[in-house]
């Protein structure tokens, strides 16, 4: 592997470097297991991500976010890592990812990748050399104790297969402690040489020009006594000391937290916002997406307009990245019983479509397949504050397999073509990794990118034309939300502002057809123009602005500067 | 014409105007306060209407200009004929009423009028108003988008409760009112009137009542869906609600403090009770059904042994009177039930009582969109069941939140809501005869 070096700077020629690009971009998360296998094993690698990244640019797509691709015995999805500084076999190599971020660059796009700073797999030779030699170089790699005693504080995460969050070793004799699985011990942070360890990995990618991470379950890196073992500040130290480093070597890159925290915690993880921000530049709004769900049901804006009002201000350079599903499930960790209740009976009335404390359906089984509650929940995505990450299959309604174990209802191969596997791959189906979707409504004969290419009113081809509308409108990443007053609760309307770049978002969160007077005083003058069709609407005066809104009906307008009379 | 006489021609045509359809017979101006002169000018008028034997009083904002432009023609009132210009209802115009933030922002006094901010409020003037709905009795104006200012069109003579408690609120700290800014202070009949109150404007609220009705509505849209299950549920809000009215009674009895309602006093109220069931029930024959179980509650009530607990309340407390923010909900209009004296309207009462009207309005709420379906009846069931369960909603989270627990005193709840929906049936039988069957629907459910 020496002849690897680091890919050129690619974005320097045509694309000059915009070192907040994170705020604007449109992100696309991608199971490289699941998107295109291109050697025929019945695994998806990264060989077939590349040629499907036409696709993905086609769509107009800024960003890819990978899910983890290193060596790993898989027994959590690869969030349980073997080797930092190796892909996993069946997804290719080191040589195929840097064609990958090359290819993707060319294309003017960017890839970020899954990073796992808080633990890595009892297979990783760090945990074997420290198990086994305790005084050895390894030996305070992790947090081992004689005993359970210390941090009881620290709740139990994975509450349905863990019963504590230390597991003893029969090798060391000695107990050791983990947030999440037995198999996934916690890395000791208080050890320097483990700090160096990792920042060495975080090099080592950036170095072959990976954009960025996403940093799964940083708020557990250390441990206090007395404490809950999580957000403490220790922990945002370390993470300022890697924000410094990528800053000082990779001015470009983005670190995107994962921390399923309330918003008020969470931006704590962005750091301080005198300087902008000196932690991560980006960080989930977790709770954001279930009460799109809930004041959707419940036919009001509250549910939105509340969690908005609570959402403090982020320092300038920082953002959020908004979604409506991922890989993992509707997380409803931060929800109130009562909310979680709710959610539960109405988005899961089957027992087996509940995990943990979640719920695994894809968006649009999640909404009974309705293509205007589909329309507008993707219109919310990409008009609320934040960057939205799609998830992989959802633009073209992809459904998902609720027989399946685990997670992996929602990970089904991507449906390509009405070909064999989906056109997915060329392997006997009996060998693929999942099965592909075959169900009469969401089986890949009828839906697949292919026949939604070459319909002109797909939802695929409605996605990428929103999309587009949101790239030429900066102010949709970049700019103000003001939430205005509707005279109707089941209108969420608002206003979106960057300098003389402003969108009216209207959307009607009831079935039913409803009028709304907006109170649009301040805009006075403007003729407001749809986005999607650029039709003129009437010139707002002084009076309530009305508009009236098919059921789940919504409408982005331009409000473009008055132009003065000379 | 004359000014008076102007004012004649056009009070009829005010909403807020209550002598409609009866003939005026003077228009007396009782104060004229210049707030500003030159082009345009602002006067302040107090003006009694006498009709008949009648004398209400009223407020203008009159404004005038030698010429209208055309966004103001729609409040003219006419051309005076001492060559004073056109005349207008200044109400409409916001190079004019920059006047009241002005004035309120400087603790000004001109003439007989004092203009007074809340202690610590800080009031941005030069806001651009706008007036917004057609209310009863007032006029409200927004300036910007921070304040609202209610002016009062129809006066009573003296303080105003809704301003007296949003005061006593604010210093509570309560986080459920309308925070008050300010107010205006004249003389009506002699005596201290408060005419026009500034708070803060709700930028983002929605009424209880059309809030619910969203619920409801998607109830009715659902065939065979219980109320627990539909996604249109209420009872979370609903219990909200209960917990904001508790903390808002609790702050009322801290700040105006509580006084024992003997038990005599309660046994009059069950005396009144009495009287007004059998008034309703010699007018509406099918109330004769309920009056037997009615009557049992009237005489449970006279039973109470132990004095209840009486402070200032909301005193018209309904869906209508309460908001939801994108925080929490507010509670709006402390004024009492409009069509008392302001004495009785003021005097401290058992806050159960309010709970009584928030009861009752989730029974209109859970009935009036059936009022004319061909299916009502069908529909009953399902509406009990939504009533049902955001009362129990409502009063729970009362309890939570505070107050009394409403299931500890059912004998007194009991006799209060029966006492309105009495009066629910009397009105709806004189003034609105399609809605008679949402008090009785109710009626035979509560029994």
């Amino acid at each position: 592997m020496n002849d690897i070096q680091p890919i050129p700077d690619t974005f320097t020629h045509e694309k000059p470097r915009d070192p907040h690009w994170y705020k604007r971009a449109v992100f696309y998360e991608v199971l490289v297991r699941g998107f295109y296998d291109s050697n025929g094993d019945g695994t998806g690698d990264l060989r077939g991500l590349i040629e499907k990244l036409d696709y993905l640019q086609w769509l107009d797509i800024d960003c890819l976010w990978l899910l983890p691709l290193y060596e790993s015995p898989l027994r959590d999805g690869g969030y349980d890592i073997a080797d930092f500084m190796k892909v996993l076999p069946e997804f290719g190599t080191i040589g195929d990812f840097v064609e990958l971020v090359d290819q993707a660059h060319e294309r003017g796009m960017r890839v970020i990748a899954d990073l796992v700073m808080n633990h890595t797999s009892d297979q990783h030779p760090w945990f074997h050399a420290s198990r086994e030699d305790p005084d050895g170089p390894y030996g305070d790699f992790y947090v081992w104790s004689d005993d359970t005693d210390r941090y009881q504080d620290a709740r139990i995460i994975f509450v349905d297969t863990e019963q504590s969050n230390w597991t003893y070793d029969e090798v060391r004799g000695q107990y050791y402690w983990h947030r999440f699985f037995s198999h996934q011990p916690d890395l000791n942070y208080e050890n320097p040489k483990v700090q160096e360890a990792m920042l060495e990995v975080l090099r080592f990618w950036l170095d072959l020009g990976i954009d960025g991470f996403r940093m799964d379950a940083i708020p557990y890196l250390y441990e206090r006594e007395g404490t809950n073992c999580e957000n403490l500040k220790e922990t945002h130290e370390f993470l300022k000391r890697v924000r410094a480093e990528v800053d000082r070597l990779y001015p470009d890159r983005v670190l995107l937290a994962e921390a399923n925290q309330w918003p008020t915690d969470v931006v704590e993880y962005f750091g301080d916002p005198e300087t902008g921000g000196n932690e991560c530049h980006m960080a989930f709004h977790f709770p954001l997406m279930p009460r799109i769900f809930m004041a959707v049901r419940r036919e009001q804006r509250y549910p939105i307009s509340e969690i908005l009002a609570q959402t403090p201000d982020i320092p300038k350079n920082c953002q959020w990245g908004i979604f409506l599903r991922n890989h993992d499930e509707l997380t409803l960790e931060m929800v109130t019983d009562e909310e979680r209740d709710y959610m539960y009976s109405e988005y899961a009335k089957d027992p087996r479509m509940k995990a943990n404390i979640g719920i695994r359906r894809r968006l649009a089984p999640l909404l009974d397949n309705d293509r205007d509650q589909l329309e507008l929940f993707t219109a919310m995505l990409l008009s609320l504050p934040g960057s939205p990450v799609l998830y992989y299959g959802d633009e073209i309604g992809m459904g998902d397999n609720i027989w399946l174990g685990d997670r992996d209802a929602v990970r089904t191969p991507m449906q390509w073509s009405p070909d064999r596997n989906a056109g997915f791959s060329k392997v006997d189906p009996a060998r693929l990794y999942l099965p592909a979707i075959m169900d009469p409504i969401y089986g890949f004969q009828a839906l697949n990118v292919e026949a939604e290419m070459n319909d002109s009113g797909s939802f695929l081809n409605w996605t990428r034309k929103m999309i587009q509308i949101r790239k030429g409108h900066p102010v949709f990443g970049l700019g103000t939300y003001q939430e205005l007053h509707a005279s109707n609760p089941s209108v969420l309307a608002f206003v979106r502002e960057y300098g003389d770049d402003r969108i009216l978002c209207v959307n009607n969160l009831s079935r039913f057809p409803q009028p709304v007077e907006l109170d649009l005083r301040r805009f006075q003058d403007v003729t407001p123009i749809e986005t999607m069709g650029g039709v003129s609407f009437p010139a707002i005066g002084e009076l309530p602005y009305l508009l009236t809104l098919p059921g789940h009906g919504f409408y982005w307008f331009q409000l473009p500067p008055v132009e003065q009379e000379s | 014409m004359t000014l008076q006489e102007l004012l004649a021609d056009w009070l009829p045509d005010q909403r807020w105007f209550a002598g409609k359809g009866r003939a005026i017979d003077e228009v007396i101006v009782e104060s004229d306060t210049e707030l500003r002169s030159g082009e345009p000018a602002l006067r302040h008028l107090i003006i009694a209407v006498r009709q008949g034997g009648t004398i209400e009083r009223y407020q203008v904002l009159l404004g005038c200009r030698s010429g209208l432009p055309d966004k103001l023609k729609h409040a003219e009132i006419g051309w005076v004929a001492n060559g004073d210009g056109c005349a207008y209802d200044a109400a409409h115009d916001p190079a004019l009423t920059t006047a009241i933030l002005d004035g309120i922002a400087a603790d000004a006094h001109i003439g007989d009028l004092t203009f007074h901010h809340v202690p610590g409020a800080v009031i941005t003037s030069g806001l651009h108003s706008l007036v917004i709905g057609a209310e009863q009795s007032n006029t409200s104006l927004v300036f910007g988008e921070a304040y609202v200012c209610k002016l009062f069109r129809r006066l009573a003579p003296g303080p105003n409760p809704d301003l007296e408690l949003n005061v006593a609120l604010a210093r509570e700290g309560s986080g459920h009112i309308a925070a008050p800014y300010g107010w205006i202070q004249g003389t009506v009949d002699g005596e201290p009137t408060t005419l026009a109150v500034l708070s803060r404007y709700l930028r983002t609220a929605t009424d209880g009542w059309t809030l619910a009705a969203t619920s409801v509505r998607d109830l009715y849209a659902q065939e065979g869906v219980r109320a627990a299950d539909a996604g249109g549920d209420f009872a979370g809000e609903a219990g909200r609600l209960g917990r904001a009215t508790a903390e808002v009674h609790r702050d009322l009895a801290n700040a105006l403090g509580t006084v024992d309602l003997p038990v005599d006093g309660v046994r009059e109220m069950a005396d009144g009770m009495r009287e007004r069931l059998k008034e309703a029930v010699n007018e509406v024959a099918e109330l004769g059904a309920y009056a037997e179980p009615i009557d049992a509650a009237y005489d449970a009530l006279s039973q109470v042994d132990a004095p209840l607990t009486a402070q200032r309340v909301h005193g018209d407390f309904h869906l209508g009177q309460v908001v939801r923010t994108d925080q929490r909900w507010v509670i709006l209009d402390f004024e009492g039930e409009p069509a008392r004296p302001l004495a009785e309207r003021r005097a401290p009462t058992t806050p159960l009582r309010d709970i009584a009207g928030m009861l009752r309005s989730f029974e209109y709420a859970a009935r009036y969109q059936l009022v004319g379906r061909p299916d009502e009846a069908d529909l009953e069931p399902r509406a009990a069941d939504w009533a049902k369960r955001n009362r129990e909603a409502f009063c729970a989270g009362y309890a939570y939140g505070g107050g009394l627990n409403p299931y500890d005193h059912q004998v007194v709840l009991r006799a209060l809501e029966y006492d309105k929906a009495v009066y629910e049936v009397m009105y709806e039988a004189r003034n609105r005869p399609t809605w008679l069957q949402i008090p009785l629907n109710s009626l035979s459910k509560l029994q």
